[in-house]
């Protein structure tokens, strides 16, 4: 039974349903949009109006570039008028609109377009630094906006700004697809452009764009040094030329420049610098044997400079080995420079011992006041005949059949 | 005396101290404990990715050919899903008008014109629930250092759903499209500016497609062991196959199966589980069968900020299988009528609507209708189905008036009976109940309605059931029983009386 009954009711309501169809189209010719204008200019008041013979207050559905809401009309003389709230009419775009009563299909759309007035210039640029040369660039983007934050309508002007050195140029660019941009090209100079635009008479605040110079091109390198004797003591200073791009600028500073400096023997030293103006300085402490040097430096995987070659000159002749306290102490020295001077402190002096043919120990000492005292104690130099080779400064001496006791 | 009482009062004082003293140190050694569970060193991390998709509409993106700078792969996956976020928590927010989330996805300027919009909807009590169905976005600018981007996102089909003071007062759907600012800021792509250039009412051209002849004389089929879990891992191609031949040699040409939508994966449709109903189309195929398959059973969710899952769920499924041979129907959700109570008629209806658009745009070619559970839903949608399914378990009599009257309303459609059947249980929970032969009868008279009204059928079911689970008829143990006897072969493999009229012959 109770199945009956829903059977029935639904049928009822069926019918009603086709029942209120058919009145409908009469009712939506109750309601008739007296608004014409379609266009609006955002932030103004926006005013449906609609006329109608039945005294009701059906909502109105509206739908913005952000949302959506519903909107009641106040009801005067056969007339509903639907205020469009301040959060719809300050947005740009398209809003729909769509009367809700029953079964109407009254529905439609208007604008709202930006203001013509720019109050601030979205400015966007990168990247904030590029290179010298012509080839790099940076990217001004502007977006101008109305005072309700609304981006301008298309093909808004701007004029696009930017100084460098003595050029100053203005190019005229129009938005599309809400924005402005420009491509700013980079000029053979390194150096600072200053970016700005300007659309419908505001201007937007200075940008920066830093130029930084080109990679470097090929250099030379010199060095100087106190003097060509090979002491182990003084400093050899090694100097680039200005290292430039391929503009003729200047690299920027701190620009890495390492040096290798390759000996007689094939070792290699290594010593680094960072330009300032372009200049790369490094040091290095002279040899204390008679070598020659030869040195190039390198940016590295960049740039290369020129090969230079340095010989340093032996500056010990030769040196006196004296023996005391059963042969266990050995006084080498005085040791003596090119002109005769005490050698400075530090000089590296070896004594390499052998017994029975075979290396036995090796001594390491270095100089103090040109002097190098070893003493062989009796724990580990048995009583026994050692032969004892002296190194210093790149010279060798050797005592053969030293007896110890 | 005196003394006795201070005996008291000091055991007293005492066992309380200790008490005391107990509850402390209890609780500061929970809280030293506390204190030393760090993070899972293996979680510190967060190197495990779980992203659990909410809102996956489909986007399809022009070819890239814009202004400025290259874009690549990966920036521009990163800006898809920023850009669907933005627009799943806007549609959230009007939802709940609540501004959870919104900061994320849209920069200072542009998330204050939603808040005003919520605040106004809040005021005047209006939510909307609503999604957006389809995206084709264009890339039209992005800046040289990778920080700005401009797209047109054109023909955005949103559905909406406008309620005021709850009650449901406008259902409508749009396209539109819509130019984007979008900046990079804290790793987000943020909406700056959102402009509406066009906005029109979308309405789906219903395609009915030409084949209307259908000529189903079949049942509702779940193995014999595993009903309801027909593609689990006891699945067996083999059992199948037999079944199918079964069905066939009685004289039926199809069969009616069931996607699950949990059991399925949701919108991340499993692919063994897809694999195993191609294998059962293949099995009906070998044995001269052709399959309805029904896209969404137990599922009764139907919210609108689901149906991109919903949808995508279904897409998979119908785009795979659309070119089998043997399917031969779409049905899109068994037995929606009786979600209306608990979701809501016109969100049901507008579920369904969507979703025949969303399979007939992915297979124009197979008829697609809704086994609506009885007669009096029947025509509803009736201009969208390309033929009527109907269930009917009441009593026989009745069924011919309920056609008449369904044929009235609908007299374009072929209908389909798409479920009955007879429980031949009589035991302990029903000792009245039907016999075998009170069964065949049932079935007897039911194929005379059938042929005297030019019906198309579907019986429930094959087998008897060992097993039914819960979530079917429920835990009642009549319910259940009565479930596990409607079909035409009992649980040792004997054919029931009723066999005989399996096929109407």
């Amino acid at each position: 039974m109770k199945n009956i009954h829903t059977y029935i009711s639904f049928f009822l309501i069926v019918l009603m349903s086709c029942y209120t169809t058919g009145q409908n189209n009469e009712v939506t010719t109750d309601f008739s949009l007296e608004t014409t204008q379609t266009e609006f200019e955002v932030g103004n008041l926006i005013e449906l109006k609609f006329s109608t013979s039945r005294e009701v207050t059906p909502l109105l559905y509206c739908s913005s570039s952000y949302g959506s809401t519903l909107i009641t009309p106040t009801y005067k003389n056969k007339q509903l008028s639907y205020k469009i709230p301040s959060s719809v009419s300050n947005k740009i775009g398209v809003v729909r609109w769509k009367l809700i009563f029953e079964k109407t299909s009254l529905s439609g759309t208007f604008i709202i377009k930006p203001k013509e007035e720019v109050s601030s210039i979205e400015t966007y640029i990168g990247p904030p630094s590029i290179e010298a040369g012509g080839k790099d660039y940076t990217m001004l983007v502007v977006i101008p906006t109305d005072s309700l934050d609304n981006p301008l309508s298309e093909n808004t002007l701007v004029q696009a700004k930017h100084q460098f050195l003595n050029s100053e140029i203005n190019d005229e660019i129009y938005t599309k697809n809400l924005i402005a941009y420009k491509n700013i090209y980079s000029q053979k100079e390194s150096g600072r452009i200053l970016v700005s635009s300007e659309s419908l008479e505001t201007n937007s605040k200075e940008f920066s764009i830093t130029v930084f110079p080109a990679i470097p091109i090929d250099f030379k390198i010199s060095a100087s040094r106190p003097h060509d004797y090979a002491d182990g003591n003084q400093i050899t200073t090694f100097n680039t030329s200005t290292i430039i791009d391929k503009q003729n600028n200047i690299v920027s500073d701190g620009t890495y420049v390492t040096f290798f400096i390759t000996n007689e023997k094939g070792n290699v030293l290594k010593t680094e610098g960072s330009t300032i103006n372009g200049i790369a300085t490094s040091k290095m402490i002279h040899p204390d044997y008679e070598t020659q040097w030869s040195i190039k430096a390198y940016v590295d995987g960049i740039a290369e400079s020129d090969v230079i070659t340095l010989n340093y000159k032996q500056v010990i002749k030769d040196f006196d080995v004296v023996f005391s306290e059963n042969n266990r102490e050995i006084i080498i020295g005085p040791l003596q420079s090119f002109m005769k001077q005490i050698i400075p402190d530090g000089m590296q002096v070896k004594l390499l011992i052998y017994k029975n043919n075979s290396l036995f120990k090796t001594e390491t000492k270095t100089s103090f006041e040109g002097l190098v005292t070893f003493y062989l104690k009796p724990d580990v130099y048995t009583k026994d005949t050692y032969t004892i080779v002296v190194k210093t400064a790149g010279i060798e001496k050797t005592l053969n059949s030293k007896t110890l006791w | 005396m005196v003394n006795l009482n201070k005996n008291i009062v000091r055991s007293l004082l005492i066992t309380s101290y200790v008490l005391v003293i107990a509850v402390i140190i209890s609780g500061v050694s929970a809280l030293f404990v506390y204190l030393n569970t760090g993070a899972d060193r293996s979680s510190m991390l967060h190197t495990e990715i779980k992203k659990v998709d909410q809102y996956i509409p489909e986007v399809k993106w022009s070819l890239i050919n814009n202004e400025g700078r290259l874009m690549d792969d990966q920036t521009l996956k990163t800006l898809e899903n920023d850009y669907l976020d933005a627009w799943y928590v806007k549609l959230i927010a009007y939802k709940t008008n609540k501004t959870e989330g919104v900061k994320d996805y849209y920069t200072d300027n542009a998330r204050k014109n939603i808040y005003d919009l919520i605040e106004l909807n809040k005021d005047a009590e209006i939510t909307i629930e609503s999604t957006t169905l389809n995206h084709n976005p264009t890339l039209e600018f992005f800046s040289e250092d990778g920080q700005l981007v401009v797209l047109t996102d054109k023909d955005v089909i949103e559905y909406k759903r406008v309620f005021k003071d709850e009650k449901l007062v406008l259902e409508t759907t749009e396209k539109s499209t819509y130019k984007i600012i979008f900046l990079l800021e804290d790793g987000f792509w943020r909406i700056r500016h959102f402009v509406k250039e066009s906005s029109e009412n979308y309405q789906v051209e219903n395609l009915n497609t030409t084949k209307n002849n259908l000529n189903i004389k079949g049942i509702n089929y779940y193995p014999k062991e595993t009903p309801w879990n027909m593609f689990g891992d006891t699945f067996l191609e083999s059992i199948i196959s037999e079944d199918f031949k079964i069905i066939k040699d009685s004289g039926l040409n199809s069969v009616r199966v069931f996607v699950q939508y949990d059991d399925f994966g949701k919108a991340d449709v499993d692919k063994e589980k897809l694999k195993k109903l191609r294998q059962t189309l293949d099995a009906a195929e070998e044995n001269g069968l052709k399959v309805v398959v029904t896209l969404f059973d137990f599922y009764g969710d139907y919210s609108v900020l689901n149906w991109t899952l919903n949808m995508r769920h279904a897409k998979t499924i119908v785009s795979e299988l659309k070119d089998h041979k043997a399917v031969i129907a779409w049905d899109i959700k068994n037995e929606p009528n009786l979600d209306f109570d608990s979701r809501g008629k016109v969100t049901v209806i507008a579920w369904l609507n969507n979703m025949i658009n969303l399979v007939k745009s992915t297979d124009p070619i197979h008829p697609v209708t809704i086994g609506w559970s009885n007669t009096q839903s029947a025509s509803l949608l009736k201009n969208k189905v390309d033929f009527i399914s109907f269930h009917y378990y009441e009593d026989l009599e009745d069924l011919d008036t309920s056609i008449k009257s369904i044929k009235k309303e609908a007299p374009n459609k072929s209908l389909v009976l798409g479920e009955f059947g007879l429980s031949s249980y009589r035991g302990f929970w029903n000792p009245f109940g039907n016999s075998d032969s009170d069964q065949a009868k049932y079935h007897k008279e039911a194929q005379e309605i059938i042929a005297e009204n030019d019906l198309q059928f579907m019986s429930w079911t094959l087998y008897d059931f060992a097993k039914v689970p819960k979530e079917v008829v429920g835990r009642l143990p009549w319910r259940k029983n009565a479930q596990k006897h409607y079909g035409f072969i009992n649980d040792n493999g004997t054919k029931k009386e009723a066999f005989k009229f399996i096929s109407g012959q």
